[in-house]
C-alpha cells in the first residue's frame, strides 16, 4: 500500500515537472468580446425551432395552472410520476435525499424546473437541486421540464453569466430527448435517457 | 500493414466505400449547416484556439489549480504518467469497493490505454454503454470513429450481431427496434453496475469540475446509479475558467455531428451524498507532445470528430486502416508522437488539402504538421529504397539546369516512344487506372527558345 | 510597388503598360514538360493584358515533390536555384497554384535572405496576379462551353484564392470571377464545391487506391452537374483527372484556366 502511494506522488512530480519543461512561453487568455455575438433575435421563438430541432417538444401557457391537464393530455398513461415542480399535483411518487436511484426504475414521467433556457440551442439547465436525485431526469421514460420567458437566454456566453453564482454540485444542459444515430446515421430518439421532452414556457 | 495497403484493400468493395463516403460527408453537411447558424463562427474557433493555447502555456499551473479545486469538492484526484498506471489506478479503486460489474461511457482515453482487456483479465466486467461502442464491442472491434464508433458498420451487420449476443428477432435491420433492444439490455447493466467509469470532455481549472458530454444520457444513467464514479482524461482536458465552457460547448456539438449542442452537458463538480467520485489524469506521452514545438498544437483536440467527417481519404479509408487509437487527420498527427515506426505511414495517407484544418473548430494546423512529420519520418525510419532514391536523385537533378534539360528529354521521349506494355507495367502505380499525359512535340522551352529566334 | 498598382486600379488598364514592372514567368516543371500549352497561354494572356514578360529559361521546379514526400532537406539546392532565377523580378507568375503555393509556405527552410523573402512574397499564381494585382476581371475572353471549376486545395486552402466551404466566411471566388466574364462561358455548380481530388502528389502513387477512386468521384461530380470542360489553376490535379478520363474514355475534356482565359472566337 506504502509502495503505491509513493509511486503515485512520484507520477504527480514527474507529471507537473515535465509539463513545466515542456510547456512553451506563457501565452495571453483571450478576453471574449460578446459584441461579436449579439443578435436581436426573438428568444422564445428560436428557443422553440431549436427544440423542435432536437426533437424535443414546446408549449407556451399563458399560467402555469393549465399545465397539469395539458400533462395528462400528453401522457395519459403515466401512473408513476414524480413531480418536483410545487405548481404540479400530478405526483405519484415522492422521493428525498434518501431515495436510491435503482427504485425510480419504472418512472414514467418526471416533472421538473427548468432554471434556464438557451435559444441557440433549445437546452435547458438544471442541477441536482431542482430534482433532488440526479438519475431522475435520465432514467425517467418521459420528461417534462418547465421554464419561464424570463429566464430565456441568447446563447451560452449569456448563460454561463447567469449560472456563475450557484452552488456547484451536479447541474446539466438538457437539449431535447435521448438519442442516437450510432446505427447507419439513422436518428433514433430513446437511446438510454428520457424517450420524450416536453417543455412547457410560462 | 501500411495505411496504403489497408486502403487498397477497403476499396475492393466500391459500393461500400461509397456509402461510407456519403455517410460521413451527410454528417460534415449537417456541420456546415449547424455552423452557418451561429453568428461569429470564425471568431469562436479564433477564441477557442487561443484559450487552448494558452492552456497549454500555462498547464502546470491550471492541473495544480484545478486538483486543488477538485480536492474542495471532495474528489480524489489520481496522477498516471502511462497507459499502465492508469489502468493499474482504476483497478485499484475497483478492488477497494468490491466492484465486479462496470459500464463505461465513451471515453477514448481509456481506449488508448485498453482498459477493457486490462480489466477483463482481472475478471471485472466492462461494459461500453455508448450504443456504437456497444456494437463494436460486441463485435469484438475498434472504434472505427472516435465520434460514432460503429460507423463503419452497416444496419444489417448489427441485426445479426445483435441476435446472436442479445438474442433479438431478425429485423431487417431496422434501427428503431435495434436500438430499442440496445436500451432493454443496457438497463439491465446500468442498474447492476456497481461503478462507472466516464470520459472527460472539458475540465475547469478555477472550479475543479468537469463536463461530460452524450447524446444517449449514458454516462448519466452509469454515474448516477453507480456507488463511484471514475472519470479518466488526459491532461489536456484543461480550460481556465468555467465561462469559457460557453466556447467551446456551442463548437462541439455542431462540428461533431450538427446539433447544436449535445443532449446532455452534465456539469459534475461534487460527488452525490454517499458516494464517491474519482478523476485520473492522464499524461502518456502528452508531455513529450507539449515538448514538440511543431506538434504542439495536436493537444488543442476536442475530439469532435470533425476532420475524420470531411478528410477524402478517410472517408474512403474507413477507420480502421489508420490502425490507430484515433484515427484519420488528428490521429495521423497524434499517433506519430506515439510511436514513430508503427504510425510512419499515417502523415503520407492525406494529399494536404487543408479540410481538415479548416474544420476544425480550434483550428489545429493539422494538413502542416502532417508534412512536417513527413520531414521526420523520412530521416528516422527506413524509406523503400526506390522512393528514397528516386527523390534524392530528382533533388540533384532539379537543382541544376543542365542536367534538368537532359532529363526532361528523355523522360518525354521514353514516355512517347516506349512501348504501351512497358510503360503501363506494374511498377507504375499511375498508370493502373490513369493514362499518362500525351507528349506534345516540345516542351514549353523549346518553343520559347523557337518565339525567341523568330522574333 | 504593389501598393502603387493597387492605387493605379482606377486608371484605365492600358496605363499598366506603362509601368515597368518587370514579371517574371515561372512555368512548372511538369507544365515545362507535359503540358507546353498552358504555359504559352499563360505567357499569351498576360501579354495580352499588356504585361511584359520574361521567362527565366534556368528555372526547374520549386521543389514541392521532394518536400511533400518529406525530402525538403534534399530540396535546398532546387529552392536556391528558383530564387537566383527569379530574384530580380518584381513579380513572378505561374499558372500553378500548389507549385506558388510552396515557394510562399515552404521556402522557409532556406536563409531567409532580402532575395529569398522578396521572391516569397512577390511570387503569385496567375489568377490572383490578374484579380488582384492587374484588378482586372473581363479578359475579353469567349469560350461557349458548359465549364466546371476545379478548386485545386492549395490554391483554395493555402493561397486562399477563394472561400472555402469549411469556413463561414462571405463567398469569394477568384477563378470564378475571371471565368464568369467569359463570353457564352456556362459556369456549373457542383455537387461538392471545394473537395479534393486525390492527387498529391506522390500520394497519387503511394496511395494509388485511394487517390484514383477520389479523381473518379471528382470527374461524376462534374459529369452529374453537365459539364462539358473541367478547369482549375492548377494542371496538376487536372493531369490527374485527365489520366482517369481518358482511361475510362469518358465524355469531358480538361482545360487548363489560361488556355479558357486565352481563348476567344
Amino acid at each position: 500500500m506504502i509502495g503505491i502511494k509513493t509511486e503515485k506522488r512520484m507520477s504527480r512530480e514527474s507529471i507537473l515537472k515535465a509539463v513545466k519543461k515542456n510547456k512553451p512561453e506563457s501565452l495571453p487568455l483571450p478576453e471574449i468580446d460578446l459584441g461579436i455575438f449579439e443578435e436581436n433575435i426573438n428568444l422564445v421563438e428560436t428557443f422553440i425551432g431549436n427544440l423542435n430541432f432536437v426533437g424535443g417538444r414546446a408549449i407556451q401557457l399563458n399560467n402555469i395552472t393549465e399545465m397539469d391537464a395539458e400533462i395528462k393530455k400528453l401522457y395519459p398513461n403515466a401512473s408513476k410520476i414524480v413531480s418536483c415542480v410545487k405548481e404540479s399535483a400530478l405526483g405519484t411518487i415522492s422521493i428525498d435525499k434518501e431515495t436510491d436511484p435503482h427504485s425510480l426504475e419504472d418512472i414514467d414521467l418526471a416533472i421538473i424546473k427548468g432554471e434556464l433556457a438557451v435559444a441557440e440551442n433549445g437546452a435547458i439547465w438544471v442541477t441536482d437541486q431542482d430534482f433532488t436525485i440526479r438519475a431522475l431526469p435520465f432514467i425517467t421514460n418521459d420528461l417534462v421540464l418547465v421554464v419561464s420567458t424570463n429566464d430565456m437566454y441568447l446563447h451560452m456566453h449569456h448563460v454561463y453569466e447567469a449560472i456563475a453564482k450557484r452552488d456547484r454540485t451536479f447541474g446539466v444542459f438538457i437539449s431535447g430527448p435521448s438519442k442516437t444515430a450510432d446505427i447507419e446515421q439513422c436518428l433514433v430518439v430513446g437511446a438510454h435517457g428520457a424517450m420524450s421532452l416536453t417543455v412547457f414556457i410560462v | 500493414m501500411a495505411h496504403a495497403d489497408e486502403a487498397a484493400i477497403f476499396n475492393k468493395d466500391e459500393a461500400k466505400v461509397d456509402w461510407h463516403d456519403k455517410a460521413l460527408w451527410f454528417v460534415r453537411q449537417k456541420r456546415d449547416k449547424s455552423a452557418h447558424n451561429v453568428q461569429g463562427w470564425e471568431e469562436l474557433r479564433n477564441l477557442a484556439s487561443a484559450l487552448k493555447a494558452n492552456v497549454l502555456s500555462n498547464l502546470d499551473t491550471y492541473l495544480l489549480q484545478f486538483e486543488e479545486n477538485a480536492k474542495k469538492n471532495g474528489v480524489t484526484v489520481h496522477w498516471a504518467a502511462n497507459a499502465e498506471e492508469h489502468n493499474k489506478i482504476v483497478h485499484s479503486i475497483l478492488v477497494k469497493h468490491g466492484v465486479k460489474r462496470m459500464v463505461k461511457s465513451k471515453s477514448m482515453l481509456t481506449e488508448e490505454c485498453h482498459l477493457n482487456p486490462y480489466l477483463e483479465a482481472n475478471n471485472i466486467e466492462v461494459i461500453d454503454t455508448d450504443l456504437g461502442e456497444r456494437i463494436v464491442q460486441l463485435a469484438k472491434e475498434p472504434p472505427s470513429h472516435i465520434v460514432l464508433p460503429a460507423i463503419h458498420k452497416k444496419k444489417e451487420e448489427v441485426d445479426v450481431l445483435f441476435q446472436e449476443h442479445l438474442g433479438t428477432k431478425p429485423c431487417d435491420g431496422d434501427p428503431q427496434y435495434l436500438t430499442g433492444e440496445a436500451r432493454k439490455h443496457l438497463r439491465d447493466k446500468f442498474l447492476k453496475a456497481e461503478a462507472a467509469i466516464t470520459g472527460v470532455n472539458f475540465a475547469i481549472a478555477d472550479t475543479g469540475g468537469f463536463v461530460v458530454c452524450t447524446n444517449e444520457g449514458n454516462a448519466d444513467m452509469g454515474v448516477h446509479l453507480a456507488k463511484v464514479h471514475i472519470a479518466c482524461m488526459g491532461m489536456e482536458k484543461l480550460i481556465p475558467q468555467e465561462k469559457h465552457l460557453g466556447v467551446f460547448l456551442r463548437l462541439l456539438g455542431r462540428s461533431a455531428t450538427g446539433q447544436p449542442i449535445t443532449t446532455y452537458s452534465s456539469h459534475f463538480n461534487k460527488p452525490a451524498p454517499g458516494k464517491e467520485m474519482h478523476i485520473v489524469i492522464v499524461d502518456n506521452g502528452r508531455t513529450e507532445q507539449l515538448s514538440r514545438e511543431d506538434f504542439r498544437a495536436s493537444l488543442h483536440c476536442i475530439r469532435c470528430g470533425a476532420c475524420m467527417n470531411t478528410c477524402p481519404i478517410y472517408r474512403r479509408s474507413g477507420g480502421h486502416s489508420y490502425k490507430s487509437t484515433i484515427p484519420g487527420p488528428i490521429g495521423s498527427i497524434l499517433s506519430p508522437g506515439l510511436d514513430l515506426k508503427k504510425h510512419s505511414s499515417l502523415p503520407f495517407a492525406s494529399t494536404l488539402c487543408g479540410s481538415c484544418s479548416d474544420v476544425c473548430p480550434v483550428k489545429i494546423n493539422i494538413h502542416e504538421q502532417l508534412y512536417k512529420w513527413r520531414q521526420i519520418i523520412v530521416k528516422e525510419v527506413p524509406q523503400p529504397g526506390v522512393k528514397k532514391n528516386i527523390l534524392k536523385i530528382a533533388g540533384r537533378v532539379l537543382a541544376n539546369s543542365a542536367m534538368y534539360h537532359v532529363a526532361g528529354k528523355s523522360a518525354r521521349f521514353m514516355l512517347k516512344y516506349a512501348p504501351r506494355f512497358v510503360i503501363y507495367s506494374k511498377l507504375n502505380a499511375w498508370g493502373k487506372a490513369r493514362d499518362l499525359p500525351e507528349v506534345k512535340n516540345g516542351n514549353f522551352d523549346d518553343w520559347y527558345k523557337n518565339r525567341k529566334k523568330n522574333e | 510597388m504593389l501598393k502603387f498598382v493597387t492605387d493605379l486600379k482606377n486608371f484605365k488598364s492600358d496605363f499598366l503598360i506603362y509601368i515597368k514592372m518587370k514579371v517574371g514567368l515561372f512555368i512548372p516543371c511538369y507544365i515545362n514538360q507535359l503540358y507546353p500549352q498552358v504555359g504559352i497561354a499563360t505567357l499569351e494572356l498576360l501579354e495580352k493584358l499588356g504585361v511584359e514578360v520574361i521567362y527565366p529559361t534556368g528555372q526547374t521546379c520549386c521543389g514541392q515533390p521532394l518536400g511533400n514526400s518529406g525530402y525538403e532537406d534534399d530540396s535546398k539546392g532546387i529552392c536556391q536555384l528558383f530564387v537566383e532565377n527569379f530574384k530580380e523580378f518584381d513579380y513572378i507568375v505561374g499558372p500553378s497554384g500548389s507549385c506558388v503555393y510552396h515557394v510562399k509556405k515552404h521556402f522557409d527552410i532556406l536563409e531567409q535572405t532580402e532575395d529569398v523573402k522578396r521572391v516569397r512574397k512577390n511570387t503569385y499564381e496567375l489568377c490572383q496576379f490578374i484579380h488582384d494585382v492587374l484588378g482586372k476581371t473581363d479578359l475579353g475572353a469567349s469560350f461557349p462551353h458548359k465549364v466546371g471549376l476545379h478548386k485545386s486545395c492549395h490554391g483554395l486552402r493555402g493561397l486562399r484564392l477563394g472561400s472555402c466551404s469549411e469556413r463561414m466566411d462571405p463567398h469569394y471566388s477568384t477563378e470564378e470571377d475571371l471565368l464568369k466574364n467569359v463570353k457564352g462561358l456556362q459556369l456549373q455548380t457542383l455537387n461538392r464545391v471545394d473537395e479534393c481530388c486525390g492527387f498529391g502528389g506522390t500520394f497519387s502513387v503511394f496511395e494509388e487506391a485511394i487517390s484514383t477512386k477520389m479523381g473518379k468521384d471528382r470527374i461524376q461530380d462534374h459529369i452529374d452537374s453537365d459539364v462539358e470542360v473541367i478547369t482549375g489553376a492548377d494542371h496538376s490535379c487536372l493531369m490527374h483527372m485527365e489520366g482517369l478520363i481518358n482511361r475510362n474514355k469518358q465524355p469531358l475534356k480538361v482545360m487548363h484556366i489560361a488556355e479558357i482565359l486565352n481563348s476567344s472566337i
